[in-house]
């Protein structure tokens, strides 16, 4: 190399470089600013709404918003039915989608075909379902039910939990459960005290991610709840068209709902990948 | 081994364990015992209801005529007929278009722009993930917040930096509100893209492009010999995978515009379920569906059998 190329070439880098970080830094802005907002806008007393220039962050925040949108716009309510229906889901999701994913890897049941199958439920529309699933309900007696509504969301997750789980136990060697059936193990036996304890961290990176999609989901309980077992996401139909602008009702509403599926989800990057791509990719 | 408990021991004489009628039973059928709990529930929620729908479509099912008559198509008919029903099936496919070539384009660049590492890169990391754990309902409030007429700050800031008075509805006035509910949508998935094509690029093995650094190949040059070729397959399953989500757009219209002003922004799913839930015309709703499933499914079957196809080869 001669002593000519070499300040080009470092030029050649410097530059994408800067660039780089510009281009971070604004796409970050975009991302905080609607987070920024909604969380001032929990704490800004409601003198300061219509302010302007906007109050960019308010003199004497208030917690007022969150006590009125939890008790008074039933958000506390909202609040425990969406734990209850979506941990049960979660819980039930996870092992019948462990189970099934241990089958399909272990013993390749069904061939492609079931396995398929389930992953095209994940692309079924949930509107083509709905209207159909509703008169079920109706029937059933279902409708507005906590038990309804975890059985519609642990079917709605289980194509991705299947999968999840699918590519795990694929990329688990199986010598370790073959050496428990020698020992006289049955394959149940195999499977829940060797294959599941070593599958663990999958198992608990795929309930996560099905916790999460149960506690954002707002499509199915919009329908098949109303009064009783409606969930946190539904009961921001209340604040729509802010009608007697409801403003900070409805940020503290969503900064309760937001706050534990974000912390949940940055606990489990590092699965992300396979979590978005179920199992698709290894990341 | 040796952190794993097995309880059951090997008979001294080496002779197969006893089991119960039972367990001999289970452990012959164990592999589609397994998968029986989540087939059934799949059957039960997803593909009786699929057929309880077919049968809806073809009789009179309407909360507002009784008897449950067979009608033939008629169903189908007024939904085919009805020009709203086109005119969501038109808005569905240009947001699908829109939102995964914006959000496949900035996912791109974000995934370039952060493959190498630099101080902070894991901060940065996690909140570039944070809108994919947000229900898009609260994405759609948030941003509702952000734009509305008179509460959000954005047309002041509009004001400030072009100089003149911007009074702009953006939740009512077209095409604003149409930017609006892209900018949520783009705003919620770009990172999914984003986490896809950045996990291709990390593949890439580097001595690639040191080897065409040597050979004074340039970054653009190398961007489309080297990172397309590879990062293909990535974004192929990265597009389609969003693809078939976005069509199903339903909740940040839902919270943004309700389908506003008058049926301006309804999409597929939309339009089906104002039909089905507002109005009470179930067995139109059910006919439309079907239709809307069907198109889904072409979608679906042409670009998973392409997604197949890269990944065999």
């Amino acid at each position: 190399m001669t002593a000519t190329v070499q300040p080009a070439r470092k030029r050649l880098r410097r530059r994408p470089a800067f660039g780089r970080f510009v281009f971070l830094g604004f796409y970050l802005l975009f991302v905080l600013a609607p987070l920024y907002w909604v969380l001032i806008t929990s704490i800004k007393p409601s003198n300061d709404y219509l302010a302007v220039p906007p109050v960019w962050f308010p003199s004497e925040p208030t917690f007022i918003h969150y006590t009125v949108s939890l008790f008074a716009y039933r958000g506390l309510k909202g609040l425990t039915n969406s734990l209850i229906i979506s941990l049960s889901a979660t819980v039930l999701s996870a092992l019948l989608g462990t189970f099934m994913a241990y089958s399909l890897a272990r013993f390749n049941t069904g061939g492609k075909h079931l396995s398929f199958w389930v992953l095209s439920q994940r692309f079924l529309p949930p509107v083509a379902i709905i209207l159909p699933v509703f008169l079920i309900y109706r029937n059933a007696g279902l409708h507005d039910t906590h038990v309804g509504l975890i059985i519609a969301y642990t079917v709605f997750t289980l194509p991705v939990s299947v999968w999840m789980m699918y590519a795990y136990f694929r990329q688990l060697p199986r010598s370790m459960e073959d050496a428990a059936l020698v020992d006289g193990c049955t394959r149940w036996q195999a499977f829940w005290r060797v294959a599941m304890p070593l599958a663990a961290p999958g198992i608990v990176a795929a309930a996560v991610f099905a916790f999460i999609a149960c506690w954002t989901e707002f499509f199915f309980a919009l329908v098949l709840t109303s009064r009783d077992a409606f969930t946190l996401p539904t009961v921001f139909r209340a604040f729509i068209g802010f009608q007697g602008a409801l403003y900070g009702e409805a940020s503290a509403l969503a900064i309760v709902s937001l706050a534990p599926s974000i912390a949940l989800g940055i606990l489990v990057q590092r699965h992300l990948v396979r979590g978005l791509t179920m199992g698709a990719v290894r990341g | 081994m040796a952190n794993v408990a097995i309880t059951r021991k090997i008979p001294v004489t080496g002779a197969a364990p006893k089991l119960s009628v039972f367990s001999e039973w289970a452990d012959r059928r164990f592999k589609w015992l397994l998968v029986a709990p989540a087939v059934v529930l799949i059957l039960a929620l997803s593909i009786y209801p699929l057929i309880f729908s077919l049968v809806v479509s073809f009789i009179n099912y309407d909360f507002q005529i009784p008897g449950h008559a067979y009608v033939g198509w008629k169903n189908f008919r007024q939904v085919v007929f009805d020009p709203v029903a086109r005119s969501s099936i038109v808005l569905t496919a240009f947001f699908a278009a829109a939102n995964v070539i914006i959000e496949f384009l900035l996912g791109l660049v974000l995934a370039l722009a952060m493959v190498k590492h630099f101080r902070g890169r894991g901060v940065v990391m996690s909140i570039l993930i944070v809108p994919l754990f947000i229900s898009p309902v609260i994405v759609g409030q948030a941003w509702a917040l952000l734009l509305q007429r008179p509460f959000g700050p954005t047309n002041y800031i509009l004001s400030q930096l072009l100089g003149t008075d911007v009074k702009i509805s953006w939740l009512t006035e077209s095409p604003w509100l149409y930017f609006a509910i892209i900018t949520a949508d783009v705003w919620q998935w770009t990172p999914f893209m984003f986490v896809i094509l950045l996990a291709g690029l990390t593949a890439i093995p580097q001595n690639l492009y040191e080897a065409a650094e040597l050979d004074g190949v340039g970054a653009w040059r190398s961007f489309w010999a080297i990172t397309v070729p590879h990062l293909g397959p990535m974004m192929l399953l990265a597009v389609t995978l969003r693809l078939l989500d976005t069509i199903k757009l339903f909740d940040t219209i839902f919270i943004m515009t309700g389908g506003g002003p008058g049926t301006k922004t309804y999409t597929a799913s939309y339009y089906l379920y104002t039909l089905g839930f507002t109005q009470f015309h179930l067995s139109n709703a059910t006919a439309g569906s079907w239709i809307f499933l069907i198109l889904t499914a072409l979608v679906v079957t042409v670009l998973v059998r392409r997604l197949l196809k890269v990944e065999q080869s």
